[in-house]
């Protein structure tokens, strides 16, 4: 179980402070795909951040703290020493590899670079040469300079970086928009092999609904610094809870469908205004007066299932739904 | 199969920058006003405060004529010319020392300006680059903002001034430097080559000061800069140490637009220590350089310029050649 203890973490600047994240408390399992969804700005990336440790100015965690379900020396890791740990027990896939890679030096140093001293490079090499070709990578393709290969294959070396050393927990902010559909599709059944295989916990950022549908087991949707739904994905996408994730689901597109889909009208708050009550309430269909004043608490409605709003077991009822589930992919007939 | 085109591009440029430094080193005297030869003869004259009849006159004029590649059409001048200055590195004779051939000179002046400049050249490139790496990848400390503001204060101040400042404290005032440089000729023993060391202090020192200048300020903007971009930030993420960031990241990065940046401004260094000799009578191409111009010496002036001309060029080609060990994207494609 990994634990998101009451998690604020703030960015300094100079209008002052604003929380990027405000008050996460999750608990989320091990041994799964989590995808965490939500409009630009909502603070995925931040949260990500957070959850891997690297807490730089501007950024700060303000309280809370998280524990990642794995001990060292008896003791459990928290956010205080996960540093220690990086690339080791938890890794991170950039979302772009042209930049994320080094171009004057090779990508085998590249791979090995952060390792201790007194570790045998070559013999390191040598797995991952071997490794790579799981990845349908040349074995040759990590003794090569980053701009001769193709994006693709050097996406491919940045899952492999990510996933060599075989960490208990992989971060990857949205690692496939720079590439093309086909490119991509490949990359992400690759990282849903090698998770199956290794049982590693990821957290999957991306825009795309579509793909959430298609790689996640679990859904974590965040909106204006809050998580405002967490549980299985399956039914997230087939029952939400939450209006703003229905309505994210809505925007998802479907093969077959001739009617234009609405999207997510409105924008989110700007998190320097004063957030009283929900904050989603003015863009919601379903608001009423206590939306406006209250805050909803985030609790489990179901087994697994957490969701913030006051009107969450009444929502999934409603005949929007019944339209959504007819179209869903799911329940179309098969490409 | 790209390095080779590279490396053949660099050439054919090269190949071409002497070649238009050879042709305006011929065009130029011929289009100024003044008749080198006249004028000569006109010195000649009033040196020797006798007149010469005008047999012997027409006389003398053909004889220069030839010594100075002077005589037949412009066509077959220039061929001369090329053939001379190309095959046989001839410039004719000195007219100040006649009949002493330029070359002589050049060809002693030639090492001094070059043990100048190329030491000076790398170890201000070398100590500026070192220094503003740590300035920009560290930017934050009070080390960092000291080396800044070394770079700013000595980057605007011309070599002439560093040069008088320090004749002035160090020659003038502490006289721990000679003021000129006085070197006897004879071979070259241990013992002379303290007293060359000696008298490059100064000069040497200007140099540097200058050069470290640009360099600190350069490589610091550059570090500055690079050190945001993402391999720098993934590097971190990954755990790797800080000071391999800093030098295979930061700082191999940097230093591709930093030989660039030499490669362009060889020029510059060049016509500034031509400066610094001047003014510490340093016995280099510059000194060689000023007498000829003053004393209306124009082989000496076009084969001095012509050979400076030729080091630029070379230099340069030499810096570009290298320039691939550093960035793998130009030796692989
Ligand atoms: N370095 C920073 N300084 C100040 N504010 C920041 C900084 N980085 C992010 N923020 C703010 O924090 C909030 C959350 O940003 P974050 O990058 O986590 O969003 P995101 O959900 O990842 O967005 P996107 O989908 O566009 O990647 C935004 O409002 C953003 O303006
Ligand atoms: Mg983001």
């Amino acid at each position: 179980m990994i634990r998101l203890n009451n998690i604020v973490a703030t960015y300094t600047t100079t209008r002052g402070e604003v929380s990027a994240v405000d008050g996460v408390n999750l608990e989320i399992p091990t041994g799964k795909i989590i995808g965490i969804a939500g409009e630009s700005g909502c603070g995925k990336s931040t949260l990500l951040k957070v959850i891997y440790g690297d807490l730089i100015y501007p950024l700060a965690l303000k309280t809370g703290s998280v524990q990642y379900g794995f001990d060292s020396f008896g003791q459990e890791v928290t956010t205080s020493d996960i540093k220690e740990y990086w690339f080791k027990r938890i890794s991170y896939i950039p979302q772009s590899s042209m930049s994320s890679l080094n171009p004057v030096i090779r990508i085998n140093k590249q791979f090995t670079d952060h390792l201790d001293p007194s570790t045998d490079k070559a013999k390191v090499l040598e797995d991952v040469r071997a490794y790579v070709q799981k990845l349908d990578l040349p074995p040759e393709a990590i003794d090569a300079y980053p701009h001769q290969l193709s994006g693709g294959m050097r996406q491919r070396i940045m899952v492999a970086m990510g996933t060599f050393f075989n960490p208990d927990i992989i971060l990857a902010d949205e690692p496939t928009t720079a590439l093309d559909v086909v490119v991509q599709k490949g990359i992400l059944l690759l990282l849903m092999g090698l998770q199956e295989e290794t049982k590693s916990t990821i957290f999957f950022v991306s825009h795309d609904m579509g793909v959430h549908y298609q790689i996640t087991h679990k859904m974590l949707i965040m909106y204006a610094a809050k998580v405002v739904e967490f549980g299985d994905s399956d039914i997230i996408f087939t029952e939400p809870l939450h209006p703003y994730t229905r309505m994210l689901i809505e925007s998802l597109p479907t093969i077959g469908d001739d009617h234009l889909r609405t999207g997510v009208s409105g924008r989110p708050p700007s998190l320097w205004e004063d957030l009283t009550g929900c904050r989603f309430a003015p863009r919601c269909p379903l608001a009423t007066e206590l939306c406006q004043t209250t805050e909803p608490e985030f609790k489990e409605y179901r087994r697994g299932h957490f969701a913030a709003c006051h009107y969450a077991e009444n929502t999934y009822q409603s005949s929007e739904i019944a339209i959504l589930y007819d179209h869903h992919p799911q329940n179309q007939s098969p490409e | 199969m790209a390095l080779f085109q590279y490396i053949v591009g660099r050439f054919v440029s090269y190949f071409v920058v002497l070649f238009i430094g050879l042709t305006i080193t011929f065009f130029l005297p011929r289009l100024m006003p003044s008749d080198p030869i006249e004028q000569y003869i006109f010195e000649l004259q009033s040196q020797a405060g006798q007149t010469m009849s005008p047999d012997e006159m027409a006389n003398l004029r053909e004889t220069l004529s030839q010594i100075y590649g002077l005589d037949g059409s412009l066509v077959s001048q220039y061929l001369g010319y090329l053939e001379r200055v190309i095959l046989h590195f001839d410039f004719g004779p000195s007219f100040a020392s006649f009949p002493a051939p330029v070359i002589g000179f050049i060809v002693r002046a030639l090492p001094w300006t070059l043990g100048l400049l190329v030491t000076t050249t790398l170890i201000a490139w070398t100590i500026g680059n070192l220094i503003g790496l740590r300035a920009g990848y560290h930017h934050n400390s009070r080390a960092a903002t000291v080396m800044e503001v070394v770079g700013v204060a000595l980057y605007p101040i011309p070599y002439y001034i560093v040069a008088l400042v320090l004749i002035m404290v160090f020659g003038y005032l502490l006289s721990i430097f000679p003021l000129t440089t006085t070197i006897r000729p004879g071979p070259l023993t241990f013992a002379k080559m303290r007293v060359i060391l000696y008298n490059s202090v100064l000069p040497a020192l200007s140099i540097i000061v200058v050069g470290l200048g640009w360099n600190i300020l350069s490589m610091k903007a550059l570090s500055f800069a690079h050190k945001e971009e993402g391999y720098v930030t993934f590097a971190r993420l990954k755990g790797t140490p800080s000071r391999t960031i800093m030098n295979s990241y930061v700082g191999r990065n940097s230093l591709l637009p930093q030989i660039t940046g030499l490669t362009l401004s060889l020029g510059a260094i060049f016509s500034g220590a031509l400066l610094i000799e001047i003014l510490f009578s340093y016995p280099g191409m510059g000194l060689l350089m000023r007498t000829a111009a003053s004393s209306g010496d124009y082989n000496m002036l076009y084969g001095t310029i012509l050979v400076t001309i030729f080091a630029v060029a070379t230099a340069t080609l030499v810096l570009d050649l290298i320039y691939p060990v550093f960035d793998p994207r130009i030796r692989y494609r």
